[in-house]
């Protein structure tokens, strides 16, 4: 299926590739680079590429290309899905999925990539099962190692293979038994000149990690289901119990997992918790023009907005930016021109704003569209469909667990156009 | 890939891993191989070693094992006579008491990929098979396909494939799923892997024990199967229905594609099933990843080809935002150019006009494009929006749009005047060929109507000597000489100039040819040019509007989930081809008849169509002027002809209806808003004998028909006749659209 992968940075060096079947000469990369070239950004290389002999599926993450070399019919979101759950795993046990952190571990890359595929088809992906296939790397082991010689290997079977429960290990033992949800709700939202939304929706997911002994059998409930319009499950999930009672009952993987992910689209139903004011102008036949923004709650439920940081890419004629906010700090790349301003939290007495004048090319034509800012921002305690977690049963087990539950609301794609 | 310098480092390695000190400290000699992994994945040739690494796979570390089984791997087609050196430790694990030890060496051993191997390995595999852990099964049953690509594919083992087969009933559902991969690769020339009914269900009821990848590929698989019973197929259906619920995309789309080829005889569920998937898809469509973003929207795409109003509900899913990648934003576009419907047009085209300023000038010609697309059926509103886009006098944005209103006029013939007004002035933003081309048509072709035509094309006259497009002179000549028929005094200087310029100056031969030709033709004398040049169209448009309509279901349903909605299927078509001498893939239809779909028929071929006499015996005259009065007063004195009732269901689109007749030169003198009841609509045309065909549309929407009335004012049956079946058509066609 997969026939070979390659790693590929930013600036066209193939830094890694592996073969699953027989060995494809790197000269097959020469059509990626050549679409590449093409794209004129790195960002715009499209996902398939043909060649005469095979299909080239990449996916960019984190500066670095993940492509996949392939020679017959397959299903495309398939090979996309699992390039990124490649990338997860080196994220998850490097920390970050970089060209220096790969480069450092490669060997367990290597290790990682035996196990993950086979004859170019999918084995063990799952996490936790990986890691005690191959121990990640940590500080502590890797002195430990350095002294004792010890391997970073598994010396006996993952007993989560042999379990009938595919996604859980047996004999699983805690001497403090946990279950924590994270409820996170990411804002995608377009918001038109006037300060109307043209489009919002919320894409929710939970995330739990469960450290609880034994076979628990959970069950999730919540104060408000009927909000959810698209669910999709973990597969441990039962999924005829939710279709009836809108109960989540399932047997939990160990560890980390994502639950659920979960869209509320109705209009009516997504809050937009900041509003921005802005004056962005240029003059006519003039060098320069003006800028101004400022930032405001809006339905914000009464929580604090912080970690808010406003990205804008400025148009192409700009050459410098004079400004001042009134609180934060902000940053003007003249090559990129990108214009960051980190604003921090908004303290409803007195609104973060960012003013000044904007140094135009001389002679060159105004633009002819204002730019569009990008919004981050981040509410703690707060899902803001206002999904609730209503109860949290445990069955199957005798052990009393420790429960939490933790809500926390991030811009996504957050869009104000000017 | 050999590299300067790497000899020395071989040097250096080599005799490091000899070094007896070194090899008896273990983190140093594993260290030493670390490196000579590092260095080989770097791509330096590290061949030289091979034999001290096998002799370094003499070990109970097994990390060291692992490095240097990978190695060998990597070397081992290099040095096959060294590497059956290899192959004793390799069996030796094999029987090692550590599951894990088992599995990697016959893993490695499987995938030395050198001749002679297969002999060593085909007691392990068997003896993999039948494994205690499931660790080593997983890997024995895709050694077996391995193995069996070593043989050349030549003989297929019999024994072998019935113990695979046995092996589906395994306990551990890798395995089971591995059993299928591996015996779909082994029975390639068979065509696969055969699913009856005992397999189908076992791996039904297996499903939901598979992980994500597995459920993926299983499904899959199924669609070979063909269940026997109606109650059997809701059955298996109703076992698949939490699929679509899955958390991977992928499997979602798996299960879809089953559901559809499954209930390929009952469209209400498939019907059904799309409509159930449009939550995943839709969430995909604005997933984290914008690669599944584009695969997702390529799919959304297909499904809009048999559901046009699918996804009408939730255009603003697809307005794009402005830091996605281009090729998800270009998907948007024709997304939203497809889904447009009387609610959401306004809105849809709004968006689009904010798109054609983008800083991208790729983009903003694709929303220029996509407006011209939508003006197809909204002419009006998205000529005015062009007019407007043509204010800004930008090169990139003028060019674009000069080549819609070109597509544009020819199709929607009512917008001419329009159109015509908004040219003059932009020849001065146009500096490449295409936008040349197209200004130069349209001020050819209609240039009676646009005072200033000869003056721009004579501008270009001037300059045709630095002109650099061959192209660009060849319509010159055409426009010219089309000009000159109709505004023969301002004309024929110029085109003296012209002709003279391309026949003794040019250096194309093609545009020295088409000079000599028009000259020639002209010598002839003006009565022939007019009849050659300018004789009535031809009516290639109503395949155009076809075009676009509904495709069913089961045309694409086993495209569905394949690369096929993202890179069409002539690509793929071709690397089977340059497969076929090895590979035995299916074959797939030829690439002819996948030409050009929805886009326009290039510029040389319109061309030909219209210097083609129409077929048939009855040619209705084009721009046929009638006043309502005029008609009121004929319609009146006549008496009905032909009286028909045509089925009909939905609502009407007058705008619709109007630009699908007036391409076959049928004018609407009065027609009711949509939504009336009953609705009426008044048509006249008139062939190229002068006989009127007038006629009186009704349309009872209760009664799902529409009454046709025609009058003529010369008693002709047979033209009557051909008249009345080129009505049936255009209604036939609409109506087909609509409902």
């Amino acid at each position: 299926m997969i026939h070979s992968l390659f790693l590929i940075n930013c600036s066209g060096d193939i830094f890694l590739e592996k073969h699953w079947k027989s060995v494809v000469s790197q000269s097959v990369c020469d059509y990626f680079f050549e679409a590449q070239e093409k794209a004129a950004d790195v960002e715009n290389v499209p996902p398939v590429i043909s060649t005469p002999h095979h299909y080239l599926i990449s996916i960019y993450r984190d500066k670095l290309f993940f492509v996949s070399v392939i020679q017959t019919e397959v299903p495309p979101l398939f090979v996309i899905e699992f390039l990124h759950r490649v990338a997860d795993t080196f994220q998850d046990y490097f920390g970050e999925c970089s060209e220096a952190a790969i480069k450092d571990n490669v060997v367990i890359v290597y290790e990682l990539l035996e196990e993950m595929l086979d004859n170019g088809f999918p084995l063990a992906t799952e996490s936790n099962i990986l890691k005690e296939l191959i121990k990640p790397p940590t500080i502590l082991r890797s002195v430990v190692n350095s002294i004792t010689g010890s391997s970073n290997v598994g010396d006996t079977l993952p007993t989560g293979q042999l379990s009938n429960i595919p996604w859980r290990r047996a004999g699983v033992k805690y001497t403090n038994n946990e279950a924590y949800f994270d409820v996170i709700e990411e804002i995608d939202a377009i918001i038109d000149k006037s300060g109307s939304t043209v489009f919002a929706e919320i894409q929710g997911v939970i995330d739990a990690c469960i450290k609880l002994s034994g076979m628990p059998d959970l069950s999730l409930s919540f104060m408000n289901p009927r909000l959810l319009d698209d669910v999709s499950f973990h597969p441990c999930i039962r999924f005829k119990r939710w279709e009836s009672e809108r109960v989540l009952s399932f047997i939990p993987p160990d560890g980390n997992f994502r639950l659920i992910s979960y869209r509320v689209s109705s209009q009516n139903l997504v809050a937009i918790p900041v509003y921005v004011k802005h004056n962005i102008s240029f003059k006519e036949n003039s060098s320069c023009g003006r800028f101004d923004i400022t930032i405001g709650p809006k339905q914000n439920m009464g929580k604090t907005i912080e970690g808010i940081t406003v990205t804008v890419h400025m148009p192409k004629v700009v050459l410098n930016m004079n400004l001042t906010p009134t609180q934060g700090s902000y940053t003007f790349d003249p090559v990129t021109k990108v214009l960051t301003w980190d604003v921090g939290k908004i303290t409803p007495q007195k609104l973060p704003s960012l003013k000044g004048l904007v140094n135009l090319q001389s002679g060159a034509p105004k633009p002819e569209e204002n730019p569009s800012l990008n919004i981050q921002f981040k509410i703690q305690q707060l899902a803001i469909s206002g999904l609730k977690v209503n109860r949290l049963d445990m069955y199957g087990e005798k052990y009393k667990p420790f429960k939490g539950v933790k809500y926390v609301t991030k811009a996504g794609k957050f869009q104000v156009r000017t | 890939m050999p590299y300067l310098g790497s000899e020395d480092v071989v040097k250096e390695l080599k005799k490091a891993l000899c070094n007896p000190h070194i090899q008896a400290d273990r983190l140093r000699y594993r260290n030493v191989i670390q490196r000579v992994i590092r260095h080989m994945t770097q791509g330096l040739d590290m061949s030289g070693v091979f034999m001290e690494m096998v002799k370094a796979s003499a070990t109970v570390d097994i990390v060291q094992k692992k490095l240097v089984y990978l190695y060998m791997c990597t070397y081992a087609p290099l040095k096959p006579d060294l590497a059956l050196l290899a192959i004793n430790t390799l069996c030796k694990d094999c029987s090692d008491p550590n599951p894990m030890v088992r599995g990697l060496a016959l893993r490695s051993m499987c995938s030395l990929r050198m001749p002679g191997v297969q002999e060593y390995i085909q007691q392990p595999i068997l003896n993999g098979l039948r494994d205690k852990a499931s660790y080593v099964r997983r890997v024995a049953v895709l050694g077996c396909a391995k193995m069996h690509n070593l043989h050349g594919d030549s003989e297929v083992d019999g024994a072998l494939v019935n113990e695979l087969y046995s092996l589906l009933r395994d306990q551990d559902p890798i395995v089971v799923v591995n059993c299928l991969r591996s015996l779909e690769e082994i029975l390639k020339q068979e065509g696969g892997v055969v699913i009856n009914k005992p397999i189908a269900h076992h791996l039904l009821n297996r499903m939901s024990k598979l992980d994500q990848w597995g459920q993926a590929e299983v499904v899959n698989f199924l669609l070979r199967y063909q269940p026997r019973s109606e109650e059997e197929l809701f059955d298996i259906l109703n076992l698949l229905d939490s699929f679509l619920k899955s958390s991977s995309p992928g499997v979602v789309m798996g299960a879809t594609k089953l559901f559809l080829i499954l209930a390929k005889k009952f469209p209400h569920v498939q019907t059904d099933v799309l409509v159930r998937v449009k939550g995943p898809l839709l969430a995909a469509c604005s997933s984290e990843s914008r690669e599944l973003c584009f695969a997702a929207l390529c799919h959304v795409r297909q499904i809009l080809h048999s559901l046009p109003g699918h996804f009408s509900s939730h255009y603003k899913k697809f307005f794009c935002s402005y830091l996605e990648p281009h090729y998800i934003k270009l998907q948007k576009v024709e997304v939203l150019c497809e889904l447009v419907n009387d609610e959401n047009v306004q809105q849809v085209l709004e968006e689009l006009r904010g798109y054609c300023t983008d800083v991208s000038a790729d983009f903003s010609q694709a929303a220029i494009f996509a407006i011209g697309g939508i003006a197809r059926t909204y002419t009006d509103k998205c000529v005015q929006i062009l007019t407007e886009l043509l204010g800004l006098r930008q090169e990139h944005i003028t060019t674009v749009v000069v080549q819609t209103f070109r597509d544009l006029v020819w199709l929607c013939p009512q917008c001419t005047e329009a159109v015509c007004q908004a040219l003059p002035g932009c020849e001065e933003n146009i500096q490449d060929s295409e936008g040349k081309q197209a200004l130069i048509w349209l001020l050819g072709v209609h240039g009676e109507r646009i005072p200033s035509a000869p003056y721009v094309l004579e501008d270009f006259v001037d300059n045709v000597k630095s002109e650099t497009f061959p192209a660009v002179k060849m319509e010159l000549l055409t426009a010219l000489l089309r000009l000159f028929l109709s505004r023969p005094a301002e004309c024929q200087d110029m085109l003296g100039r012209l002709l003279y310029y391309c026949i003794e100056e040019e250096k194309d031969m093609a545009v020295r040819d088409r000079g000599l030709f028009y000259y020639r033709l002209l010598l002839v004398g003006i009565d022939e040019v007019k009849r050659i040049l300018c004789s009535p169209k031809s009516d290639p448009s109503l395949g155009l509007l076809e075009d676009p309509a509904e495709r069913p279901v089961n045309s694409w349903a086993s495209d569905f989930n394949t690369l096929v909605p993202v890179y069409g299927r002539a690509r793929w078509a071709n690397i089977s081809k340059c497969q076929g001498a090895k590979r035995h893939g299916p074959e797939l239809p030829n690439t002819a008849s996948f030409a050009t779909s929805g886009s326009l028929i290039p510029e040389e071929n319109k061309e030909r169509i219209q210097e083609l006499p129409d077929s048939g015996a009855l040619m209705l005259v084009p721009n046929l002027q009638l006043t309502a009065e005029y008609f009121e007063k004929t319609w009146l004195s006549l008496k009905v002809a032909h009286q028909q009732v045509l089925s009909w269901q939905g609502a009407v689109h007058p705008d619709t209806l109007q630009m699908a007749l007036q391409v076959v030169n049928i004018q609407t003198i009065a027609m009711s808003r949509a939504g009336a009841r009953p609705w009426k609509a008044y048509l006249s045309a008139q062939d190229d004998t002068g006989c009127l065909f007038l006629t009186e549309v009704v349309l009872e929407p209760e009664n799902l028909e529409m009454q046709i009335s025609v009058k003529q004012n010369e008693a002709k049956t047979e033209t009557l006749n051909s008249f009345i079946s080129v009505l049936e058509t255009v209604i036939g066609t609409i109506g087909d659209i609509k409902s």
